[in-house]
Formats: structure tokens, C-alpha cells, sequence
């Protein structure tokens, strides 16, 4: 098992005025990260921009490559190499990244990636934001796979959840990404920094496989290159040493399993979520991201005028919060839910949720103002 | 103040406008304020029109953005003229600087003139520090932040070299803010 | 003879997945040996490949960290590796396609950045793992699965191409001339900048049954007579010298 310990804040204690962007390069130095490689692409540069910076201080590397892929690799490579590592990009550089992403996840490698999504597909709207991208967190790689998946919704959570996204990867062995938004990403506000944080330590045992565990948890411990653990690592099939297995169907079928399993059966663990207004609530809006800002905001002012509306805002969009939503689907309210997408999540909700689910979409580049999901509300309270 | 304020400070591009609702935002941060900021971004920037919205509030804010302006700090009659449709329907107040803007009558929201421009001129011999002395003016008139907050976040946010006469520019707005409050009070 | 090198090869592998009369089972004595003599500690050695057959060479072989990457992508691990561990010696080992077709990009940015990274490019001038397509490498007129009337395109020259891109060393030897290629593989070994190697290798299998070299031994035999020294081929007709492959150690002059 991993061990956690409380360390200092990379910036002193206090409230500062960041960008969602700058918030996740904080994020990231101060849960140690120490390795950042990426390639320019809008709305995400700042992120790289604050890294190039910030490494200086801290003594890490920062590098700039030649393309999103040469990035995710180097970032595979320098996580072997025992550094917390990261990368930052948007949509068209999300796509160049996936096959590497399916390597993270089958070489088990903690690693971060931040996605300030944009509004797609293909080069789209580059300044203006969406939420196209969740789908692809989940299923972008090819083959059958799970990944932590978070979504921010102001500045402080672009820290908050940046640094729970580098404990979550070293924990789990699994690439996980802040899958935020470019109204969160160049969104500016007060966010604090407190004293010190929690961080997870790599777990590392001298002669153990890295690529099986009896363990409940299912997640094996993780040598360094350079350790004289005499490691081979492999995208290929491979057996508990990393050994190439490709023609045992046993050694896929347990690799597979295990991976899949170490994050859905600790996925009560992983999924967070927040609720307002829940308990008498006739309509529950389930939003995430930006749109849960808006989503908040009507939710209190039909309050005011005595409406009963909720709101669940979805913290972790995978794994998903199946148990949560089929609770809430028992319950037999209406589930209304907003999102810059075509109705990814609305599709995960329909299938636990056994009440009516109101899908409502928005793909033009903009964000979903509060007056629109008032309105709605109102027509169907 | 009452709980949430929608500014915006809108001028056209070189009046610092952006660097006046950057410190306005920093300052009532240093108030112990929930702020969110956002300015003109994208090809808006290059344009005419330069604008920084802020929203101070006593608790954490829910919904980051404008929906409609509580305070108007209007730096051009093109600035003013674009953004009265925007103004909230209760309570609204609009701060212009009286050189450069001559107001119309509005039912709805009271107005007041500083003379940002004109006594950066006289004052200060720089037209460039009358974002400074609206500024203050306005921190005075609105209770959105303290002077002493806005003298800190002045020294984090300046250029060195502009450091001096935006300090001058800070005192003399809030001089001309609390000349204008007292013959409000006087009038009231 | 190869008993020495037992202390460089994983115990539990028995054998080396190569075909009969391939060149990469010449080209990893040859890297081994090289590090023998070296005496480079393997524990300090990160042996990094792509996808196909020469990225076998070293994974799971070679008994150090080895890393066996995505197709293509072999220099970009391994330059997130090198950069957040120094003290690794890096090793990149692996073919022609891997290295500068689909990862050809990878190959030029980090020779201009000059990266410390030993890049050895088994270099068998076709896609042999996939059935024997063309490559970037392949000779003007080679017949291969995807140009059945001969390859209408020159090939690469992967020296003087990563030379331009900023390299300080490369070299470009046969299997057939074991000494000298392990003698650049040393001297690339103890640069401290990006060194590129370039180690042509015989594939009868895919190559040769389609090019007329009915036999490895042919196949070696050929290689032998096309490659030349770089002396010889100042003296050589250059009509002549373009049916021949340089070989020798290139850098800026």
C-alpha cells in the first residue's frame, strides 16, 4: 500500500487571484510534481507556460516536444524514471495522445493529464469551450479499459483536484485527468492555499513483481529505473514480471481483469460528488464542470422563489457514479441535465437511473447561462 | 456593501483599464472578498473596447460571470454608451469620468462624475494615472474595497517604474471620492 | 565465446526470437560486447525500444531496465526517462521504420536537441515484423509486399539526414563488419551528446526472398560486397558508387 504524509504548500498560505490554468500548474508543483512535457495548443498553454516557470523553482524538467505525442511518451518515460509527471492539452492534442494513454494504462504509470476541453470536433471552435471530450477519457485508447476521470468546477478545485490527481494515479497505478474546460481553464478568481496537503507516495517493494499482486487493492508496487530492479516494461501482453505473453490467453484475460478491476472495485473510494438542495427537491439538475456553476446559481435563485430544485454536481465523471444515480433514480424525481456535449453523461445517468432523465444540450461554443436552466426548470417543475 | 457586486470598468484599449480591475480584484481579496474576474478575450482585445468585469461578494460566488452590472465604471462615452443596456434593474450605480462622458438621463440608476481625467492632467501632469484616480474614486463611492487594500495591490500589480505616480493617483482618487460622498450627503 | 555475456542476458530467456540468418542476433553480440568492454554497469543502463523486430533486441533480453514502447515512439520515452534520471545511460535500440518512419520526427528533435541518448537503428531496409512492406529505407527499385514492380522512391540517408538536424556523431557499419560497428557503438557510448548508429542488418525472410538473395549466406555476402569504407568510395566511379552503401563514421566537417 501506498503511504500518504502531510507536507508544506508550494506557495505560502494565503488567497491568491489565478486562472483555472495557472490554479492546475500549482496544483501539480505542489503535489510534487517534477516532471511536465507538452506542446502548445489553445486553451491549455498557460498550463505549460506556469510549468516552464514553476519547474525552475523546484528543480524539475521542464520540456517542450516536438508534438502531443512525443509529450504523453516522454511523460511515460519519465514516470519509470521515479518522477510525478504530467501533461496539459486541448482537444486536437487530446486526440494525438490517446494511443499513448492506452501504453499508461497497461504499463500500469501514474502519470496526469489536464484537458482543457474545447468546443470540437476536429479543430472546431480552439478558443471556445465544450465538454465533447469525456467519452474519449473513457474509451479513446483502443481495447478494454478503465481511467480516473475528474472534472473541476472553479479555480480552487483546478488545484484541488490537480493534486488529487497525481495521489489517485500514484494509489491506483492509472493515468487519470482533470477534464476541465475552457470557461474553467481562463475563468480568474480568488482561490486559497492552506498551509500544507496531503500527498501519495509511490509504493515500492525490492524484488516484487510490478505487474501483479495477490493484494486486495490490486495494485502492484512500482520500481524505478535505475534501481537495479532490472525491470522490463512492455505495451505488449505481459506476465507479472513484464514479461511478453501474447500468445497466453490466461496472462490477457488476468491482466485485463485486474486492471479493470482495480479501479471499478474501488470505485466507491474514488467517486466523489457534492449535492445542494437534495432532500425535497422535485427536480435534481446533475451537472459538472462549468455548467455546474450555472446549474448552482438557478438552482438557488428558483430557491429563493420557492421552487424546489436540487443539484448533484459530479466531481469524478469516471468511473461513473452509477450506485449514487441509480439511489437517486429510485427516489423518482426528475433528473434534468445540462451539458456542452450532445448528452455524454445524460447517457450514463439513463442507464442507472430508473426515473425520467431531461437531456438538455448545448454545442455552440458557449456556456450554458443559468436563465436557460432556469427556464427549463420552470417548464418542467 | 450588499452581498454580490457585478462591475465592470470599460474603457477603450491604453486607458489601463484591464490593470484598474486587476487591482480592484486583488485589493478586495486582501478585504478577506470572494472575487472573480474576467476580461475581453480573444480578437475583443485588439478592438476599441477594452473591459474587465469583477464580481466581489462576502461569501464564495456561485456563477463567475456578468449577468448583469450592479457598477458601472465607464471610461469613454463609447464604453458608456455600449454598456447601459446591460445595467441591472435595481440599484444600479454608473461612475464616469466627467471629461470624457457626457451622461444621459437613466430612471433606473444613479450616476456620478469623477474627474478622473481632468485632475490627472492638472494634478499629476499624466493623463495615463487617471485609471488609478477612478479607481480609488469609485473604491470610495461603492465601499468595494479599502484604500489600504488597494495601495498593496497596486505595489503586487505595478510596473515599478509607474509605482510612484499610481500612489499619488490612488491618494488624489480617494480625495476627489470623498469630497464627491460628502456633498452627496450634504445634498441627501 | 558467449558465455562472457551470459551476465548480460536475462536468465529465464532462452533463445532470441529472430528468423534464420537475420542480422539482429550479430547486431545485440556486438551492442553487448561493446558494453563488456565498456565495463558499463547494466543496473545504470535503460535500454529503450519501439515496436517490430529489432525492438526485440533488447526487450525483455538484456538484463538492465528495458522499456519496450509504442511503435515509433522509442525516443520520446526515452527522453522523458533520460531527462528525469540523468544518471541513466540511455540506450535506444530499434529499426528503421520504428525509428525514422513513424517516428522520424522524434529522431530529428532530439538530435537538435541533442539529447544524451545512444540511438541504435537496426537498419534492415524493410517492414519485416509486418510481411515486408517498403520502407523509408528501402533501395530505389526494391521489391517488396507493397512495390511489386520495384520501390519508385530513394531511401533516407539516416546519417547525414540526423546529422542536419543537429547530431554531432553518427555512423553507419554493417553486421558484416562487426569490429568497426562495435568500435562507433563504443564511441557513441562515451559521447555525452545525441550519437546515432545506424547497423545495417540482413532480413532474408522479407528482404532477401524477394530481391534475389535465395540464401542468408548470399544475403551477408552481398552486403559485404555493397557496403564500402568511405576511402574507398572517394576513389570509387560514381556511377558505380551509387549501387554501393557508404559506411563510416560522419560527422560535421
Amino acid at each position: 500500500m501506498n503511504d500518504t504524509n502531510e507536507i508544506n504548500s508550494a506557495l505560502s498560505p494565503g488567497s491568491y487571484f489565478f486562472t483555472g490554468n495557472e490554479a492546475a500548474a500549482e496544483g501539480a508543483i505542489a503535489a510534487g510534481c517534477r516532471y511536465y512535457a507538452g506542446y502548445p495548443i489553445t486553451p491549455s498553454s498557460e498550463i505549460m507556460e506556469r510549468m516552464s516557470q514553476r519547474l525552475r523553482d523546484v528543480s524539475g524538467v521542464f520540456m517542450q516536444m516536438e508534438d502531443e505525442i512525443a509529450s504523453i511518451c516522454s511523460v511515460v518515460g519519465a514516470s519509470w524514471s521515479g518522477a510525478k509527471s504530467m501533461t496539459a492539452t486541448s482537444g486536437p492534442g487530446f486526440s494525438l495522445m490517446q494511443e499513448a494513454i492506452g501504453y499508461g494504462v497497461f504499463t500500469e504509470t501514474p502519470l496526469v493529464i489536464v484537458d482543457i476541453q474545447r468546443a470540437g470536433p476536429c479543430t472546431g471552435q480552439a478558443t471556445k469551450v465544450g465538454s465533447g471530450d469525456l467519452m474519449q477519457a473513457k474509451w479513446g485508447s483502443h481495447g478494454d479499459y478503465q481511467i480516473i476521470a475528474l472534472s473541476p468546477w472553479s479555480v480552487q478545485e483546478m488545484y484541488d483536484q490537480t493534486i488529487d490527481a497525481f495521489n489517485l494515479s500514484e494509489q491506483y497505478r492509472v493515468p487519470v485527468f482533470v477534464m476541465s474546460d475552457e470557461a474553467v481553464g481562463h475563468l480568474r478568481e480568488r482561490m486559497d492555499i492552506s498551509p500544507t496537503l496531503r500527498v501519495t507516495n509511490r509504493y515500492k517493494k525490492s524484488g516484487a513483481a510490478p505487474f501483479g499482486t495477490e493484494e486486495k487493492d490490486g495494485v502492484p508496487p512500482m520500481p524505478s529505473f535505475g534501481e537495479g530492479e532490472n525491470i522490463t516494461v512492455t505495451g505488449s501482453t505481459h506476465n507479472e514480471f513484464g514479461v511478453r505473453k501474447t500468445d497466453d490467453p490466461n496472462v490477457q484475460e488476468k491482466l485485463v481483469g485486474r486492471l479493470n478491476h482495480k479501479i471499478l472495485n474501488n470505485r466507491e473510494e474514488i467517486v466523489q460528488s457534492e449535492s445542494y438542495y437534495m432532500d425535497d427537491a422535485d427536480v435534481i439538475v446533475i451537472a459538472y464542470g462549468f455548467t455546474a456553476r450555472s446549474a448552482f446559481f438557478a438552482v438557488d435563485q428558483l430557491r429563493k422563489t420557492g421552487k424546489k430544485a436540487g443539484l448533484l454536481r459530479l466531481k469524478t465523471i469516471w468511473p461513473f457514479a452509477d450506485k449514487l444515480i441509480t439511489e437517486i433514480g429510485r427516489k423518482g424525481k426528475k433528473l434534468f441535465v445540462p451539458e456542452m456535449n450532445s448528452g455524454q453523461v445524460y447517457g450514463e445517468i439513463r442507464k442507472y437511473a430508473d426515473c425520467e432523465v431531461i437531456p438538455y444540450h448545448q454545442t455552440n461554443g458557449r456556456i450554458i447561462h443559468p436563465k436557460d436552466i432556469m427556464q427549463h426548470i420552470e417548464r418542467i417543475l | 456593501m450588499s452581498n454580490v457586486k457585478q462591475v465592470r470598468l470599460i474603457g477603450f484599449g491604453g486607458q489601463g483599464v484591464v490593470l484598474a480591475g486587476t487591482i480592484l480584484a486583488h485589493s478586495a481579496i486582501k478585504d478577506g472578498r470572494w472575487v472573480a474576474g474576467s476580461s475581453a478575450y480573444g480578437a475583443q482585445a485588439r478592438g476599441g473596447t477594452a473591459r474587465y468585469d469583477v464580481i466581489v461578494a462576502e461569501d464564495q460566488i456561485k456563477f463567475p460571470h456578468m449577468i448583469s452590472t450592479d457598477i458601472l465604471i465607464a471610461f469613454s462615452q463609447k464604453a458608456y454608451d455600449e454598456s447601459l443596456g446591460q445595467l441591472s434593474q435595481e440599484n444600479a450605480l454608473v461612475i464616469y469620468d466627467d471629461l470624457l462622458v457626457k451622461p444621459i438621463t437613466l430612471d433606473k440608476a444613479d450616476q456620478i462624475g469623477v474627474p478622473a481625467t481632468d485632475r490627472a492632467i492638472k494634478d499629476l501632469g499624466n493623463k495615463q494615472a487617471a485609471n488609478m484616480v477612478m479607481l480609488a474614486a469609485a473604491a470610495v463611492l461603492t465601499g468595494l474595497t479599502s484604500q489600504t487594500s488597494l495601495v498593496k495591490a497596486l505595489e503586487e500589480n505595478s510596473a515599478a517604474r509607474f509605482l510612484e505616480i499610481n500612489r499619488k493617483a490612488l491618494a488624489l482618487g480617494q480625495e476627489i471620492g470623498l469630497n464627491i460622498k460628502k456633498n452627496i450627503n450634504r445634498k441627501e | 565465446m558467449a558465455r562472457d555475456l551470459d551476465a548480460y542476458l536475462r536468465q529465464e530467456v532462452k533463445s532470441t526470437p529472430f528468423c534464420p540468418g537475420c542480422g539482429h542476433g550479430i547486431l545485440m553480440n556486438i551492442i553487448l560486447r561493446a558494453i563488456a568492454d565498456l565495463q558499463l554497469d547494466m543496473k545504470n543502463i535503460l535500454f529503450v525500444s519501439g515496436i517490430g523486430c529489432a525492438a526485440w533486441i533488447p526487450s525483455p533480453h538484456f538484463n538492465g531496465d528495458t522499456l519496450h514502447t509504442l511503435h515509433g515512439r522509442a525516443i520520446a520515452f526515452a527522453t522523458g526517462a533520460k531527462m528525469a534520471n540523468p544518471k541513466l545511460k540511455v540506450i535506444v535500440i530499434s529499426g528503421d521504420g520504428d525509428l525514422t518512419s513513424i517516428g522520424g520526427n522524434h529522431l530529428i528533435h532530439a538530435a537538435r536537441r541533442n539529447t544524451n541518448l545512444t540511438v541504435i537503428c537496426a537498419n534492415n531496409m524493410i517492414y519485416g515484423m509486418t510481411g515486408g512492406q517498403v520502407a523509408s529505407t528501402s533501395p530505389l527499385g526494391a521489391v517488396t509486399a507493397t512495390t511489386g514492380e520495384g520501390n519508385p522512391y530513394q531511401p533516407f540517408d539516416l546519417c547525414r539526414l540526423v546529422l542536419g538536424a543537429g547530431a554531432e556523431y553518427a555512423a553507419r557499419f554493417s553486421v558484416t563488419q562487426p569490429l568497426v560497428l562495435m568500435a562507433a557503438i563504443k564511441k557513441a557510448l562515451n559521447m555525452e551528446t545525441f550519437t546515432f548508429i545506424e547497423a545495417l542488418s540482413p532480413c532474408p525472410t522479407q528482404f532477401g526472398r524477394r530481391n534475389q538473395a535465395d540464401s542468408s549466406v548470399q544475403m551477408l555476402k552481398a552486403l559485404m560486397q555493397d557496403c564500402v569504407t568511405r576511402e574507398q568510395a572517394a576513389k570509387m566511379d560514381k556511377v558505380v558508387l551509387k549501387t554501393k552503401i557508404i559506411t563510416g563514421e560522419f560527422s560535421h566537417e
